[in-house]
């Protein structure tokens, strides 16, 4: 009886969920009343999930009705409203609420014009971006980090998406605070954008957030070939200022050992040639580098020498990078012969090691400039 | 850190187990007095991605639910993940089926808590990927809990698939197998498979190579329960195992199965646990807790001397004026020196600031070095750390810290001989052998002789050779030859305070080369009356005879075959050194049987014993007869001197090493009974003898 009961009316109520939604929402607030409205909330917010994810076997999801909240949604402005309050929803709506955003920012309308952007995600990338922000803003709170971190992840697939976070920089010309197509990639940021506060979230959050967080950073630098390297080919200084000295420097072994490696995977990567030219020109760069080597954690040195190698091996070396290389010749040799001996079995690692103690023996006895490009 | 004040929450308490992943500590959580399960993952040790920890965190971390292993928090500590639990006291089913298997009430009730589990889990959108008994927890009351979320996955679509191969093979459903998607049916069949694990102890193909067991499962028939086992039971386990997942049932639908449905309550489980705690006490599981100890931060303290030289040092720090700024230059090491303050090995390892490279060479004042020697020491001694022990030369007063450390040989400790066998005239001359580099030689730091041979040596050296180069020293008169004497004489005191184990076989082999020769063995190996005599000629006050070195004795061979009246050819033929035939060796005795029973056969197999048997004359036999007795006689009373000797000195040993055993290895049964060989030889020759020349 009560599932007859519960299914009439959900559909009765469709499109009035998000209108329900929406009303306990802004009256949440901290305190006995607040639970209250909290509890209706999450009542509700079953009900939507339920809605878009049909339940196991039984009751496939009726896309009229999904259609129909996506919009509701829209119109009430609750999927910014849930972002926002995101960390204040008991434990169980916070994970429903991670999956109607998720279910959400995935529906494509069936018919209709063959649009490539599912139609809550476009209208957030277009009109609505503070949605976006706000998600990330989840890391701010413990509560809210991981169900807003796997929505982030979700969407960030999505290159409108990750340019939305990527060129937020408030009231700013040429912010994405006007949607995707507001901004300026030129124009260099403040650096006090929404994506500049991953570092301190990165840094100085408790572990889950911390690596939570780090895991969204990773795939918004890694995953899109064309917006990155242009987005870090003009914010060069201001990133790997922030990078170098705010997560390799970090005092959590894992944010640390993490961006080394990261920073390894960037450098690597075809798409950023250019990033990973100006990198490894720089002197004070390969100073951080080979400090990595001698820290006291295996593992960083490990993750530091994948880092070094590509400041050895290109064959284009700056007169700084020589200089410093030629000053440590034979302390280098020294120290590379001995780098992680109990590696044995890593020969690729072994080879890159005999790779570099060559290259370093067979240095110039000065430095000389490197020919033009 | 953040974390700090998390950290402090946790009192860690003993250790539960240990696995690749880390170690388990029993812990407090001193705000509510809760027990925890803490569980400590040392990400340095780990090769892989510290991502595959955090997804099994975050799955973790989202369950809700009775029937999982509560999670409660995590943080980092150095290179270590903290990861703490819900104490579950019961151990796994894997733990529990140790102490034999379960009966199907109890897997009824099991395998209902695990539906409900997987239940939970599914509905969130959560595939476990790896049920089995070792991943099923029993609380101390008997709750069901799902355990270890290592391989999990976290779907954020219900309806998606996943490919990716994990679990573990025998657990491990088809379809997952194949690769082919899969979804939380996958779980089912591990449920099935894990019910058979329950009620036979092992799950199917478990004799199999699990290589090969992954062939196995997509290719056969699904296992079945076979045995004495109810109808109902039967069937759960056949429909967990449908090999097509489209047909398996969901654990919704198996909760409805006839067999769950009349499971009994959880508190039955008890049983299990109290089962497993009584088999413990019996095979005398004496448990001695191994309680956590802060390892800390292994830091090696950073050589300044190793430091890079970036000229331009200096002039980068201002640069970074930042609060945060960490740079790595002498700025750094200040600031971790100030990190290493609180650790607990801080005070030992004080972080000169990196700027010894330039001109200003500082010395080190000899109390820092000395510090630094025995910071060296103390690190060496932890196994952790990577010691850098080249610390530039000892300090003449510093006390050897590395005394006792050596640890290859048993000879640990040198120590001044009880007895006075050091002349003191000696030394000067032995400084003569001593290289300039080497150690001064040790005379009144001798070895202490831990094994017969060496005691024997020892002996053989003071009671002997030292006795008779003395002896020999006095006699010459020419300079040269005196100096040649005396350096023999360091020579071989010196090998008694290296090696005393030496001088013994040195003396042994001479013996026994000298027998093979007739010549020298006619010479050399004299009868015992004389050799008695001679040896109360050269050592007029020492022990008479008896208590001669135990070494000239090991020579008796010839002096028995004499007796026997065989030629001394077949004797040296005979030397002790070439018997292989040991005295309890059963060949021997049945061969000695036969030889009593039978005619003598000159080319039995033994030969050497038959060769000394043909030669006795075959007259006066029963006289010979009686002699023989009484020789045997003799000889079995001086064998029982010699044991009694033995004793004595295995009493002398013991005596020297008080609380330790007497005999540390067999090895010192090698010389007696090499002596007892000999001698027992010597008698079944002349034993033989009689009987072949009958």
């Amino acid at each position: 009886m009560s599932f007859f009961f519960g299914r009439t009316r959900t559909r009765t109520n469709t499109s009035d969920l998000a209108k329900q939604a929406r009303d306990h929402v802004t009256k949440l607030q901290d305190g006995p009343q607040g639970a209250a409205k909290a509890e209706e909330l999450a009542k509700v917010l079953a009900q939507m999930k339920q809605l878009l994810q049909g339940t196991h076997a039984e009751a496939e999801p009726n896309t009229e009705q999904i259609y129909q909240l996506v919009t509701g949604m829209i119109e009430e402005d609750l999927l910014y409203l849930l972002a926002v309050h995101l960390h204040r929803l008991p434990f169980e709506s916070r994970k429903d609420t991670q999956v109607i955003f998720s279910y959400i920012f995935r529906f494509r309308q069936p018919t209709g014009p063959q649009k490539p952007e599912p139609l809550a995600l476009a209208y957030v990338v277009e009109k609505r971006p503070q949605v976006l922000v706000e998600l990330c803003k989840g890391y701010d709170h413990k509560e809210s980090a991981t169900p807003a971190g796997t929505v982030l992840r979700e969407v960030l697939k999505n290159e409108a998406a990750a340019a939305i976070i990527l060129y937020d920089d408030g009231e700013e010309q040429g912010s994405s605070a006007r949607g995707v197509g507001g901004i300026n990639p030129d124009r260099p940021q403040s650096g006090r954008g929404v994506f500049w506060n991953f570092f301190d979230w990165i840094d100085k959050s408790s572990f889950e957030v911390s690596a939570d967080a780090f895991t969204t950073f990773r795939e918004l630098i890694t995953k899109h070939k064309d917006l990155v390297p242009r987005y870090l080919a003009v914010n060069f200084d201001l990133f790997f200022d922030r990078y170098n000295n705010v997560l390799v420097q970090s005092n959590s072994y894992v944010t640390k050992r993490q961006s080394i490696k990261l920073l390894g995977e960037i450098l690597l990567d075809r798409a950023n040639y250019n990033i990973m030219t100006a990198y490894v020109d720089r002197g004070e760069h390969l100073k951080i580098c080979m400090n990595l080597l001698r820290d006291d954690r295996k593992m960083v040195q490990y993750e530091g020498f994948h880092v070094f190698k590509v400041f050895v091996a290109n064959p284009h070396k700056s007169v700084p990078v020589q200089k410093i290389l030629i000053m440590n010749r034979d302390k280098l040799l020294q120290f590379l012969s001995h780098f992680l001996e109990d590696r044995t079995e890593d020969e690729q690692f072994i080879d890159e090691r005999e790779f570099l103690i060559k290259q370093i023996r067979n240095l110039p006895p000065a430095p000389v400039p490197p020919p033009q490009r | 850190m953040a974390d700090e004040g998390v950290v402090n929450r946790y009192q860690v308490l003993e250790e539960l187990g240990r696995g690749s992943f880390g170690v388990v500590y029993k812990g407090i959580d001193k705000a509510t007095g809760e027990t925890v399960a803490i569980k400590h993952i040392d990400l340095e040790s780990s090769e892989d991605d510290i991502q595959e920890i955090q997804q099994e965190i975050s799955v973790l971390s989202t369950c809700a639910s009775s029937y999982v292993t509560q999670y409660k928090a995590s943080f980092l500590r150095g290179h270590k993940l903290w990861i703490v639990m819900e104490y579950l006291g019961g151990g796994s089913c894997l733990d529990l089926l140790k102490s034999g298997i379960f009966n199907e009430i109890q897997i009824a009730i099991i395998c209902r808590e695990l539906l409900l589990g997987l239940e939970y889990l599914h509905s969130e959108g959560k595939i476990h990927r790896d049920i089995k008994a070792a991943n099923v927890l029993l609380s101390e009351t008997g709750k069901v809990k799902l355990a270890d979320f290592g391989v999990a996955a976290q779907l954020t679509y219900m309806k998606s698939q996943r490919n990716t191969f994990v679990g573990t093979p025998f657990w491990m459903a088809p379809e997952v197998i194949q690769q082919a998607g899969y979804d939380f049916k996958a779980d089912l069949w591990s449920l099935g498979i894990t019910a058979i694990e329950l009620a036979l102890g092992e799950p199917p193909h478990a004799n199999l190579h699990p290589m090969k067991v992954l062939f196995h499962i997509p290719k056969n028939a699904p296992p079945r329960l076979e045995g004495k086992f109810s109808k109902e039971f039967k069937d759960f386990v056949a429909q967990c195992l449908v090999k097509d997942p489209d047909f398996r049932p969901t654990a919704k639908e198996l909760l409805k199965h006839r067999f769950i449905r009349s499971a009994g309550k959880v508190e039955a489980l008890q049983e299990l646990i109290q089962r497993k705690r009584m088999a413990d006490v019996r095979v005398d599981h004496v448990k001695h807790p191994v309680y956590y100890q802060e390892t800390l931060h292994s830091i090696s303290p950073k050589d300044e001397a190793d430091e890079w030289v970036f000229e331009t040092v200096k002039s980068i720090v201002p640069r970074r004026g930042t609060v945060r700024s960490r740079k790595p230059s002498s700025a750094f090491s200040v600031d971790d020196a100030m990190r290493k303050l609180d650790l607990k090995d801080g005070p030992l390892q004080p972080n000169t600031p990196g700027t010894v490279r330039k001109s200003t060479m500082r010395r080190q004042p000899s109390s820092a070095s000395r510090q630094n020697a025995r910071r060296d020491s103390i690190r060496r001694r932890d196994s952790n750390g990577s010691p850098r022990s080249s610390l530039g030369p000892r300090r003449p007063l510093q006390p050897d810290t590395s005394f006792g450390n050596s640890g290859s040989t048993m000879r640990l400790f040198r120590r001044v001989p009880s007895d006075n066998s050091n002349p003191s005239g000696v030394d000067p001359s032995a400084r003569e052998f001593a290289n300039e580099n080497q150690p001064p030689p040790t005379y009144h730091a001798s070895v202490e002789p831990n094994s017969k041979e060496a005691m024997l040596g020892r002996r053989l050296y003071n009671k002997a050779l030292e006795p008779c180069l003395d002896e020999l020293h006095a006699q010459t008169a020419a300079s040269s030859k005196r100096e040649a004497l005396a350096r023999l004489s360091d020579a071989f005191a010196l090998l008694d305070a290296v090696d005393p184990e030496g001088a013994y076989h040195l003396l042994r082999n001479l013996v026994s080369t000298v027998s093979h020769d007739t010549k020298l063995s006619h010479t050399f190996l004299p009868q015992p009356p004389q050799q008695q005599q001679q040896h109360q000629q050269h050592q007029p006050k020492t022990q008479p005879s008896q208590d001669g070195t135990v070494l000239i004795k090991s020579s008796r061979p010839s002096t028995a075959t004499t007796l026997a009246g065989t030629p001394p050819t077949s004797a040296a033929g005979n030397s002790p050194s070439k018997l292989i035939i040991s005295q309890e060796n059963p060949h021997l005795a049945s061969h000695r049987r036969r030889r009593g029973s039978m005619l003598p056969q000159p080319t039995s197999p033994t030969s050497s014993f038959s060769e000394a048997g043909r030669f006795p004359p075959a007259a006066g036999r029963d006289r010979e007869k009686g002699g023989e007795r009484e020789r045997e006689r003799e000889r079995e009373k001086e064998r029982e001197r010699e044991k009694e000797r033995e004793r004595m000195v295995a009493l002398a040993l013991e005596a020297k090493f008080p609380g330790r055993a007497a005999v540390p290895g067999m090895e010192h049964c090698k010389a007696l009974s090499d002596l007892l060989y000999a001698r027992w030889t010597d008698g079944l020759r002349a034993r033989w003898g009689v009987v072949g020349g009958a």
